[in-house]
């Protein structure tokens, strides 16, 4: 038994934190209310001030197993998520081998089930060993529960290959998730093409080398009748394209955006910093401004990290060298109160909302919420303590992260899921 | 103003570039003694690590080394353990531990001689990496203009060619501008990015350019190497369109222009062969200058500081990457 006493509670319909009292007894909110009595043998404590949410749920991470253990695995992974106040994930298949077949799926599931102390989904692969040629064994992945297919890290180059998957995987209730770039245009570089590329000297990827791919993508999802969800989007433009798709209404099309595209620009590479290179990176402030407006419109239905880890020795290579991606578990949620709760540029109800609701949403899970008779699935936030993200800190294997040893305001002090209190701090 | 490196034109102060080529100056005069070698690096150690191929460059640096006393070392990549699939890192780790004073490295990566700088005590010299900085050259670039121009400013320099990938146009635009220099653009539109600074004018054809009335013509060497994809159709009409023609070198020998390039040069693309013998090509003068600044580099900068922690690989954290608070 379990009394969080004067909790504020957030929720995705509401704009407005409602102050009460949550008892959780065995697992299940039990009691919602102002001044609840304190029952025998209850564990007390005292939430005042501090803000009460459902657990937040990521669809884009990379947790490397198989194949890449050095960079993280099932366990620090989940770790890092619990860490942060997430209580699901979905992870992506570009691991080694690929997970584009039954037997892969199976085995990671497995791992999953006995590594991880929250709920570990997965996408599985487009097409074989993501290469854009051969489809993946689609019907035997959807029968272990994968709904999502997606050859993250590129795209599917071929479009009749994806309409011709689309068509196919559309009948078994999968649907696409979409990394959108040109590679002719993109080239090998994580680099926003403008002021900053030319200024390092590095070639850079334009802008339109994603959008031409979100637009694709939709038109092919269009024409199949398939969902199509565009991941990472990292342009104003890109965001325009779903917006308009989304206004047209003949086509399902979801759409998320990593924080990391909300809050940087290519400036902050700075003298070559390898923590702020991923894909598709980091463009302008106007892009990072239509991000925020797209969330807050709903072009974007969800919010995920693409948590990327690498080794530090991977990372410490020159700004070519080095690979794409940084790590985002960790610290998401502390980053999205300090950049935007905080200084009032959107509230709890939208990271409720586009973090915890829509993206189960999306994965066709339950919602949970902080009501009688619901599990408890929940994390407490306190708002005016400080987090400083050191290498300590962190849960995941890896640290490439911008926060490394920043100090950055909020702190997740309780993560609980049913009767485990997975983090107390 | 004592550094440990130099790895680009952008981070140096005026002083320091005038400090420089004032000590060029005096290096130069040395070069008409017999005896062109002095004591000043006795006992240091420099290691050329040419990831590139190099001819001028290297030999430039390597002469500029030896006059100046010091033990020249040739970490020969071809041979090395980087054919074995050794990590530009994991070489440091060795430079490192072989205690060497400074190291002369080019790379195609951009960023990469930075890198290195962080990681180790050497002074670490960026002889060019990518398309990003070759500070050198627009050391010797300024100290070739300024000994036609003692006062360069207000002096203008056309640069003709590849600007997307020369590291040569932005380093020495960026060290003519800080010395008063006007500097403008001219190329195809496919290797003269739309987002170069707005400082600099880019032109569109070559009479147009050349109404902007120019004091030195500077071409760019073409990089036929570094086209993925093809930027122009053939050298044929580059040259037509924006090389040195003969008809194009009788207007600028009436116009008393002087005329550079990085080297080495395509003839028949960025000039014709009648350019090598034109009397006002500084050419030649460019090849000459950079031992003397490459002795003033060599002699300027103080190897050492701080030890880089080796308990880690984490990589300090640089001003610029500072989260920005709200």
């Amino acid at each position: 038994m379990l009394l969080l006493q004067n909790a504020r509670i957030a929720a995705e319909n509401s704009p407005e934190l409602v102050e009460s009292d949550v008892l959780i007894v065995e697992g299940i909110i039990q009691q919602i209310g102002t001044s609840l009595a304190i029952p025998e043998g209850a564990r007390v404590i005292d939430a005042r001030g501090r803000v009460l949410m459902p657990g937040m749920f990521d669809a884009h991470v990379h947790f490397r197993a198989p194949g890449f253990e050095n960079k993280e695995t099932i366990t620090t992974g989940s770790e890092a998520a619990i860490n942060g106040g997430i209580t699901g994930v979905v992870m992506m298949p570009n691991t080694r081998p690929a997970l584009d077949s039954a037997t892969a799926i199976a085995t990671v599931l497995d791992n999953a089930r006995h590594r991880a102390r929250i709920p570990v989904y997965t996408s599985g692969c487009v097409t074989k060993n993501r290469e854009g040629k051969e489809l993946a064994e689609i019907e035997g992945m959807h029968r272990l529960g994968v709904i999502m297919l997606t050859d993250d890290g590129d795209t599917t180059a071929d479009p009749a290959v994806l309409l011709r998957a689309m068509q196919y995987a559309t009948e078994f209730g999968m649907f696409f998730a979409s990394h959108c770039e040109v590679p002719e245009l993109a080239g090998p570089r994580a680099l926003n093409e403008g002021v900053m590329s030319y200024r390092l000297g590095i070639k850079g990827s334009p802008a339109c080398a994603e959008e031409i791919i979100i637009d694709r993508d939709i038109r092919l999802a269009r024409a199949a009748g398939a969902h199509v969800h565009i991941q990472h989007v990292s342009s104003k433009l890109g965001m325009e394209t779903i917006r308009w798709w989304k206004s047209r209404g003949d086509v399902k099309v979801t759409a998320e955006v990593a924080p990391h595209h909300l809050m940087f620009t290519d400036e902050h590479i700075g003298d070559y910093d390898t923590n702020y290179k991923m894909n598709p990176p980091l463009r302008t402030q106007a892009d990072c401004d239509a991000l925020l407006e797209g969330l807050k419109e709903g072009v974007f239905d969800l919010i995920a990290t693409d948590h990327a880890p690498h080794t530090p020795f991977e990372k410490a290579q020159d700004f070519i060298s080095a690979p794409n991606g940084i790590t985002g578990l960790d610290t998401a949620l502390v980053s999205l109160h300090h950049f935007f709760v905080e200084p009032g540029k959107f509230g709890w109800d939208l990271v409720v909302k586009r973090y915890s609701a829509e993206p189960r949403r999306l994965m066709g899970l339950p919602v949970p919420t902080i009501e009688v008779g619901q599990q408890a699935e929940c994390v407490l936030f306190d708002t005016e303590a400080e987090t400083t993200f050191t290498k300590e800190f962190m849960k995941s294997k890896s640290q490439n992260t911008p926060f490394i040893n920043q100090t950055l305001k909020g702190r997740v002090d309780l993560v609980i899921l049913g009767t485990e209190i997975l983090l107390e701090r | 103003m004592a550094r440990k490196d130099l790895l680009d034109i952008a981070s140096l102060h005026r002083e320091e570039i005038e400090f420089l080529l004032d000590q060029s100056t005096s290096f130069k005069k040395l070069f008409t003694h017999s005896v062109k070698k002095i004591p000043a690096l006795e006992g240091k150690s420099v290691l050329m690590l040419f990831y590139e191929a190099s001819t001028r460059t290297h030999s430039s640096f390597e002469v500029a080394a030896k006059r100046l006393s010091a033990e020249v070392t040739n970490f020969d990549v071809a041979h090395s353990s980087i054919t074995k699939g050794e990590s530009v890192r994991e070489t440091i780790e060795t430079l490192q531990a072989m205690r060497t004073d400074y190291i002369v490295v080019r790379h195609s990566h951009s960023g990469l001689p930075g890198m290195i700088a962080r990681q180790t005590t050497a002074s670490v010299i960026n002889a060019g990496d990518g398309a990003h900085e070759h500070p050198t050259q627009a050391l010797l670039d300024a100290f070739t203009i300024k000994e036609k121009f003692p006062d360069p400013r207000g002096k203008k320099v056309l640069i003709i060619g590849d600007i997307l990938h020369s590291r040569v146009a932005r380093s020495t635009s960026t060290l003519l501008q800080k010395l008063g220099v006007e500097v403008a653009y001219l190329g195809p539109g496919s290797l003269v990015p739309k987002y170069v600074p707005a400082t600099i004018p880019r032109f569109t054809n070559y009479e147009a350019a050349m109404a902007w009335a120019p004091d030195v013509v500077y071409l760019l060497r073409v990089q036929l190497e570094r086209q993925d994809v093809q930027f122009f159709p053939n050298v044929r009409e580059y040259h037509r369109v924006y090389g040195i023609t003969t008809a194009r070198l009788a207007e600028i020998r009436d116009r008393g222009l002087y005329i550079m390039h990085p080297g080495p040069v395509n003839r028949g693309v960025e000039l014709c062969d009648a350019v090598m013998d034109y009397e006002r090509s500084l050419i030649t003068n460019q090849v000459e200058n950079g031992i003397s600044i490459r002795m003033a580099v060599l002699d300027w900068l103080t190897p050492g500081g701080e030890f880089p922690r080796q308990e880690s690989y984490a990589a300090p954290q640089r001003a610029s990457s500072t989260v920005i608070m709200p």
